[in-house]
């Protein structure tokens, strides 16, 4: 699990994937990334996000996360996570998700299960930023 | 004992600090107490409580040093 300042960039994913690569036991990659999304509210758009997080709970949690993954899914071989934290424009990358198999079917449900499971477990907050500087926290559902 | 108190994220920013230092504490019922007086309008949010990284139930039995955070819905993703 890493936590990163600002955007998940082309450079951090193509990484990530090149490192995927070295599991030559895995035949799956199965890859999510989560985008800020210029959504509108009082006639404003959000122009970017700012994540903030409690990191040593974070790291604590998103082991947990490995763990129920891995066995729950046996196929699985690897998950790797980057999360965004400071600011984030609208139309980048603040999450990246890869989970690795040795076939897609573990790799495709593991992948989203972990999504969730961030989602819900991971002590991450955000406050859109509209174009007018003006701002309000969001929780997920 | 001495309890350190994390607030984050729209806590963070009502309290306007992300970590307090307590002294004396005696209890969780008591370091609830305090940060109840020093931050009155903390109780018109929802939140859970971690202390030293793990979500704990209402009253948690506090050892000397150690981290409370008070956390809100989260949001991550």
């Amino acid at each position: 699990m890493h936590l990163i300042n600002g955007p998940v960039t082309p450079g951090v994913i193509s990484e990530i994937i090149a490192k995927g690569g070295e599991n030559i036991e895995c035949g799956a990659h199965s890859l999510f990334f989560g985008q800020v999304r210029r959504d509108q509210a009082n006639g404003k758009f959000v122009r970017a996000i700012e994540y903030s997080a409690y990191e040593e709970m974070v790291i604590t949690e998103a082991d947990k996360i490995y763990k129920s993954i891995l066995s729950e899914f046996d196929d699985v071989k690897t998950i790797e996570i980057i999360h965004s934290k400071g600011l984030v424009k609208a139309g980048e990358i603040s999450l990246l998700v890869m989970v690795s198999a040795g076939h897609r079917d573990h790799a495709f449900k593991a992948c989203a299960k972990t999504v969730e499971l961030i989602k819900e477990k991971l002590p991450i907050w955000k406050k859109e930023i509209f174009e007018d500087n003006s701002g309000q926290w969001r929780e997920n559902e | 004992m001495d309890i350190s108190v994390l607030f984050f994220g729209i806590l963070a920013e009502i309290t306007g600090t992300n970590r307090k230092h307590y002294r004396d504490i005696i209890s969780f019922g008591d370091l609830k107490q305090r940060i109840g007086d020093d931050f009155p309008e903390i109780v018109h949010y929802n939140f859970r409580i971690a202390v030293n990284n793990k979500i704990v139930n209402e009253d948690p039995l506090l050892r000397q040093y150690d981290e409370v955070a008070y956390l809100p819905p989260f949001a991550g993703g």
